[in-house]
């Protein structure tokens, strides 16, 4: 089975602006790809005219949020300007090993990658002390900036949204048969794939064990 | 700074079979299959699907003479809950409406007979299995679902839908069985989404639709809020603390059921940013969707409107009527007055009342719109105030920058007024200050739109979208609240006794203005509505003097029952 990539468009966003963001991208893959039944919600964004769906699933959501802490964790630490954030889908199969008798396997079919650019508001902050040397209205120009820059991520989250609505339109024949799903979604992980380099390869490796681990013994 | 996700959450009522179809559990549509009826007879045809944009002219306003039948028709329509996507727009009765396609969606199913064309189809749909084809018909509806939220339409429907704003358009749709071409022009201006065609046995479903991208005629076109505000701040002043002779008004509120509570809930959102556009030409560019008025709910309100009506030169004037619509009218419905009443209270009231439950209630999600950091203008230069009511109008409830601008609202809304009066003749002020009034009815009326226009169960009050759930959450801190109320309402009613004495002749009867109002050949020419012909009674400071006698007597009683009742 092949493995989509879509990489999104890159957007631009300040660090109060990234829990909405994510929120909005992520629930949005999956209400494309949580092919249980389930009941949509309409959600408006609170920083951004822009409304979007939710699956409605509690369990999703608390996942979701849990992982956008983590990034935002993340961020606080290591404040670089290029993160990622990466939502995959897997299926399980069972595999015949050499080594293992039996081994479960996870089976890659579909990676989204959500592209954030993270700006300071130093800029903001420059050009307000800048101009009051000017004898400007200080917090005009920095109101008005922001406003600007803000509508510019409008306009790129939307641009977004409209991404994965015609990446979904386009690939349909890699996402697997719709199964009696446990849970309403396809297997899925999230992933920050900058985070320490080291951590996401222990994470796999351990994550590896854990599954292999039963097998082993037997 | 931003917490759980705000707006509408849909319940999580029973499921129905059809809704394991695709695996999309949604409402009831009940429009939806009437005019789609065609369809089931022969497939074959395209179905399209036009949203149309009506724009009701520029002259709509007060000041002009066209719209009165117009209005004058909505008020009679039969429809209880004329909807926006009423396809029937004519009945809107406007000469000489405008009316602009901004989307249109084409389902078509393309029949192969015979394996004719099968082989011009995509080559796996050779080995469409009905496990591949239910996946893609789930995944073509999700997107579906979610494009059409994205399109600039989804928000022009969304401020529709949101209370207690009186937009200068509406939507309709039309749904018919052939394409009517667009111009070369039209189509030049609209952009072409196409989902991808769901390939099956014998056919294939094609999607499509073609938006316009922008609406530019309309956005410059500020949008009306309503306009009760005189009271609650008159209320909060000083000078009516003096005496607190009245009674409780809880019975009144009490009663409420969750959907009085959004007429409650939603004064707030008449407290937009104070941004200009508002301030300045409030008044006369109000083009009030009235037909979206149920007529029952007209009368009972005339009792505002000729307050309106007197030369406004004192803003205290005004008050009475309000503060005693809920006391004298008899019928239930008028205790909208009595809600709205303690919520806008509660919310103009400086420091002193501070009131946490009636905070928590109100700072739900819509708040933090207002709350969250740093700068006013979040969306552009687009007004807050279909921000705020969108999220169900409670935002300044607890907002800290209503608190700060309230001041400026003020100013922005009695010159608003003041403008339209001052600037037009006597008649056309007495026209435009009446549909202010009416205003106050949308609002109150407005409940029972989005029902309609959801689509949704008008019973099922907990499937209601997020603005109806956060409405019926205010409702029980306000309960809780009840002695603001009481204490406030007795010092409106009393700061209203005291004004009664020197007002000018009062037309405030209600019972005259129900009576009048049902009279054929009261209307007078002057007046385009039919809430300002009925009503122009003179009537004396002591007739009304009287009658306020009469109505504290009624409520005394009332009230002792109530706290008979309680205890």
């Amino acid at each position: 089975m092949n493995c989509e990539v879509c990489q999104l468009k890159e957007l631009e966003l300040e660090h109060f602006e990234v829990r909405e963001v994510l929120r909005c991208v992520l629930h949005t893959i999956f209400f494309h790809r949580a092919l249980g039944l389930v009941r949509p919600k309409d959600v408006d964004l609170e920083l951004f005219d822009i409304t979007y769906v939710q699956c409605g699933d509690l369990d999703l959501d608390k996942k979701i949020e849990e992982k956008i802490d983590q990034f935002i964790d993340r961020v606080e630490k290591h404040p670089n300007k290029k993160n990622q954030i990466c939502l995959s889908f897997y299926e399980v199969k069972n595999k015949q090993g050499t080594w293992f008798p039996k081994k479960l396997e996870r089976l890659y079919w579909e990676q989204w990658y959500i592209n954030l650019n993270m700006v300071q508001q130093l800029k903001a902050h420059s050009s307000k002390s800048h101009h009051s040397k000017v004898v400007v209205d200080p917090g005009e120009s920095a109101v008005e900036e922001t406003s600007i820059r803000r509508a510019a991520l409008e306009a790129s989250l939307r641009e977004v949204l409209f991404q994965i609505i015609e990446f979904v339109n386009e690939k349909k024949d890699h996402v697997p048969p719709i199964p009696n799903l446990d849970g309403i979604s396809f297997p899925y992980e999230i992933t920050i794939p900058g985070s320490s380099d080291s951590a996401f390869g222990m994470d796999m490796f351990k994550r590896m064990l854990q599954t292999g681990h039963p097998t082993m013994l037997s | 700074m931003m917490s759980s996700p705000s707006s509408s959450s849909s319940s999580s009522s029973s499921i129905k079979p059809r809704d394991k179809w695709f695996n999309l559990a949604l409402r009831d549509c009940p429009g939806v299959r009437e005019s789609t009826d065609f369809w089931r007879h022969s497939n074959l045809e395209p179905m399209v699907v036009d949203v149309i944009l009506v724009k009701r002219p520029n002259g709509w306003g007060p000041l002009s003479n066209s719209p009165r039948t117009g209005l004058v028709r909505n008020m009679s329509s039969k429809d209880p809950f004329p909807s926006f996507w009423n396809s029937e727009n004519d009945e809107f009765g406007f000469e000489t409406k405008s009316d602009k396609i901004i989307e249109r969606w084409v389902v078509q199913y393309e029949s192969r007979k015979s394996g004719r064309d099968y082989s011009s189809g995509t080559k796996r749909s050779s080995g469409t299995s009905s496990h591949i084809l239910y996946k893609r018909s789930i995944l073509l509806l999700r997107s579906l679902y979610a494009m059409i939220r994205l399109l600039p339409a989804y928000k022009l429907f969304r401020d529709l839908n949101s209370s207690s704003q009186v937009l200068t358009y509406n939507l309709s749709h039309r749904v018919s069985s052939f394409v009517e071409p667009f111009t070369r022009q039209e189509e030049s201006e609209m952009q072409r989404f196409e989902f991808t065609a769901v390939d099956t046995f014998c056919g294939r479903l094609c999607v499509s639709v073609l938006y316009r991208s922008s609406f530019s005629d309309l956005s410059s076109e500020p949008s009306t809020p309503i306009t009760p505000q005189f009271i609650p701040d008159y209320v909060g002043s000083p000078l009516a603390d003096r005496l607190k002779r009245f009674p409780s008004a809880s019975p009144f509120v009490r009663r409420h059921s969750w959907s009085y509570d959004l007429y409650g809930a939603s004064p707030p959102s008449e407290f937009p940013s104070p941004s200009p556009t508002y301030s300045d030409s409030r008044a006369s560019i109000s083009k009030p969707s009235s037909h979206r008025l149920p007529p029952s709910s007209l009368p009972r309100y005339l009792p505002e409107t000729p307050q309106f009506k007197r030369e406004n030169k004192n803003f205290d004037e005004f008050f009475p009527s309000s503060v005693f619509s809920p006391l004298t009218s008899p019928s239930p419905p008028a205790y909208l007055h009595g809600n709205q009443l303690p919520t806008a209270l509660l919310r103009s009231e400086s420091a002193p009342v501070s009131i946490p439950g009636f905070k928590v209630g109100g700072a739900s999600s819509s708040n933090k719109r207002q709350i969250l950091p740093p700068s006013p203008p979040y969306k552009g230069s687009r007004p807050s105030a279909s921000r705020a009511e969108r999220s169900s109008g409670l935002v300044q409830t607890s907002s800290i920058a209503d608190k700060f601008t309230l001041g400026k609202h003020e100013t922005g809304r009695y010159s608003g007024v003041k403008i339209s009066s001052g600037s037009s003749p006597q008649k056309s002020f007495s026209r435009s200050s009446s549909r202010l009034s009416l205003e106050d009815d949308f609002d109150d009326s407005e409940f029972s739109g989005p029902f309609i226009v959801d689509d949704d169960d008008v019973t099922d009050a907990g499937s209601r979208p997020g603005s109806f759930d956060q409405k019926a959450h205010i409702h029980e801190p306000l309960e809780a609240g009840g002695f603001f109320q009481v204490r406030k309402l007795q010092d409106g009613a009393v700061g209203a006794h005291r004004l009664l004495k020197k007002a000018p002749p009062l037309r405030q009867d209600i019972t005259n203005s129900i009576i009048l109002s049902e009279l054929p050949g009261v209307q007078n020419a002057a007046s385009s509505s039919v809430a300002s012909s009925g009503l122009v009674l003179p009537k004396t400071t002591a007739d009304a003097f009287e009658e306020l006698r009469g109505y504290r007597e009624l409520k005394d009683l009332l009230l002792k029952q109530s706290s008979r009742s309680l205890t």
